[in-house]
């Protein structure tokens, strides 16, 4: 019987939401798999979600509740925080006795670190970032964002070599239903094995939380979000302008405008900054990198202003205006002087 | 004490991949630091896997200070894996038992952050990714680093050495080349392997490339037609009747 393997994503000490993604990934990998070979009902995949932690079993037993998928508890003793060390170590021994055709892993900072070297350890395929799962005479392939996001690969791992794919978050729907049944919790013991050297590699030391979230990009209605095409530290002035003639407004930036000093992180728009979900959302002169699109996918309308009729931002938009923002905001701003 | 930047070249214009870049400058830097703090000598190598243009990332960084540059040449146009990268860096970097090992996040084109990992894995070094700040402990056998997570979270650790770590971009502003260097770039050799000594025979993939396509859209993704200033005028229409003029 064929194994697919989830490994929850857990981030101090609760599971991240991503994890029921990955529950709907592997539901439509089973279904592929049942499909494709011709299963019978007993020869279904069977999925499991792993827990890793120091006591696994009321988290466990809560995921188990919430997913109505089977859950292996694995205590690690002395576990107390995520390292790729640890995870490689312990999940590499469960995994190796279960001999699973597919792990899944949240493409997310936790994910991105361990899974390439987990896939090293099992001798697997590694696919990262997937973003879409299909099934085709040829069996189950997995597309995944390449060259900054303006086309996607297909990719197939090699037929019966077992792999490691990590999903990109919020690119599966979780299946919201009713009431389940919950599945069965099953707790197995596996030390943190060390090297030969008999040492531990990583420390954990702790989890800092960057200062500066800014509540005002979460309460406003329209955000005003500048990117890479504003070409210059100094445009930042006609962003805020721009921003200013509208009402209950504020201003979002893409990551490299933080990295680069211009502006500070309390702007930022993404994963790693803040996730907004606006009543419209202005995107200028932002390409669109997947990490920026999923912090403003929750916007209820995207205009984007880009003079790259190719930039990725444009897939994500509602209304498209192909102009540079340079000359756009102006021509804007000169119609809103006139009206006031 | 050695350093190693492994670098890509990306793009139609055969830049060095940008978060390598950083990963580069984050080495100077640290070269710096160390050359304050203990008396050997330190080195900061650079080492490439790509077709035979890819050679001018390499004078690139030596450019930017880099030491010595290896090119791991590949004829192959291909899908090339991250782990098949990673091991035919492995195979070079090997051999000279470097104490931390740098390279980007990801590459701009393949976007895998893969490879970084990948090859700590082969060379059975801990490794950290994302990493967006390191300090070196004073008994040099150890970084403080801080990876970055998702909505603003830092995870803090201290990692031994030898190691690899996968520099995001944020962590610093990478220098451009100085023009003494570069002439002097002219003058140094770059290392060349083919991937033959590497690794005789085909590469065994574990997954193959199928296709490429666009990607889907999202959205209406309406596009607004005419001038520049008529486009103005329906955006300032639109915004005004939904109220928010």
């Amino acid at each position: 019987m064929k194994q697919i393997l989830i490994i929850a994503e857990i981030f101090q000490g609760q599971m991240r939401q991503v994890t029921l993604e990955l529950v709907a990934a592997a539901r439509k990998i089973a279904a592929g798999l049942y499909e494709k070979e011709n299963l019978s009902a007993i020869q279904m995949p069977r999925i499991h979600i792993i827990v890793p932690s120091g006591s696994p079993m009321p988290l466990a037993l809560e995921i188990s509740k919430q997913t109505g998928m089977d859950v292996i508890g694995v205590q690690i003793p002395g576990f107390k925080t995520y390292t790729s060390e640890i995870y490689i170590s312990c999940l590499g021994q469960l995994i190796k006795k279960m001999n699973p055709s597919h792990i899944l892993v949240a493409h997310t900072s936790q994910g991105r670190d361990f899974a390439p070297g987990l896939s090293l350890e099992l001798n697997a395929a590694a696919i990262p970032g997937i973003n879409q799962i299909r099934c085709d005479e040829n069996g189950l392939i997995y597309s995944r964002p390449v060259f900054d996001n303006t086309k996607n690969m297909l990719v197939c791992p090699t037929p019966g070599s077992p792999v490691v794919l990590t999903l990109m978050p919020g690119a599966f729907k979780p299946n919201i239903q009713e009431e389940r049944k919950p599945g069965q919790v099953e707790i197995q013991k596996i030390p943190f094995q060390t090297d030969s050297d008999n040492k531990v590699h990583i420390q954990h030391q702790q989890i800092l939380k960057r200062p500066g979230e800014n509540q005002a990009l979460k309460t406003a209605k329209v955000i005003v979000a500048a990117g890479q095409g504003i070409g210059e530290k100094e445009n930042l002035t006609l962003i805020f302008k721009f921003a200013e003639s509208l009402s209950s407004s504020s201003v979002g930036v893409s990551r490299p405008l933080v990295d680069r000093g211009w502006i500070g992180y309390e702007h930022q728009v993404g994963i790693t900054g803040a996730m907004v979900a606006p009543e419209i959302y202005i995107a200028c002169g932002i390409s669109g990198s997947s990490q920026h699109i999923a912090g403003m996918k929750d916007a209820k309308f995207v205009i984007s202003i880009n003079e790259n009729p190719s930039a990725p931002i444009f897939l994500h938009s509602d209304l498209c205006i192909v102009e540079d923002v340079l000359e756009f905001i102006p021509a804007f701003l000169t119609l809103y002087s006139k009206s006031h | 004490m050695k350093l190693l930047v492994c670098i890509k070249q990306v793009g139609d214009d055969g830049d060095m991949n940008r978060f390598d870049a950083h990963a580069l400058e984050e080495a100077l830097l640290l070269k710096k630091q160390l050359g304050d703090l203990i008396l050997e000598p330190v080195s900061v190598d650079v080492m490439t896997v790509g077709p035979p243009g890819a050679e001018a990332i390499i004078k690139r960084a030596f450019g930017m200070g880099a030491d010595k540059g290896y090119h791991i040449v590949i004829e192959n146009s291909g899908y090339v894996s991250s782990f098949v990268t990673a091991s035919l860096l492995a195979g070079v970097a090997e051999k000279s038992s470097y104490d931390l090992i740098l390279t980007g996040i990801m590459s701009e084109d393949m976007m895998s952050g893969q490879t970084g990992p990948m090859l700590a894995k082969i060379l059975g070094l801990p490794w950290a990714t994302g990493v967006m700040k390191t300090s070196l402990d004073l008994t040099g056998h150890a970084m403080e680093i801080e990876r970055e997570m998702e909505n603003g979270f830092r995870d803090c650790l201290v990692i031994r050495l030898p190691a690899l770590l996968t520099i995001q971009a944020g962590i610093n502003t990478p220098r451009y080349p100085t023009l003494s260097n570069m002439l002097a770039a002219d003058k140094k050799q770059i290392i060349t392997h083919t991937t033959a000594d590497l690794f005789p025979g085909p590469f065994q993939e574990k997954e193959s490339c199928v296709g490429m396509e666009s990607p889907e859209k999202t959205r209406l993704a309406r596009v607004l037609e005419g001038s520049l200033s008529n486009k103005a005028e329906q955006l300032f229409a639109f915004l005004r009747k939904k109220d928010f003029i």
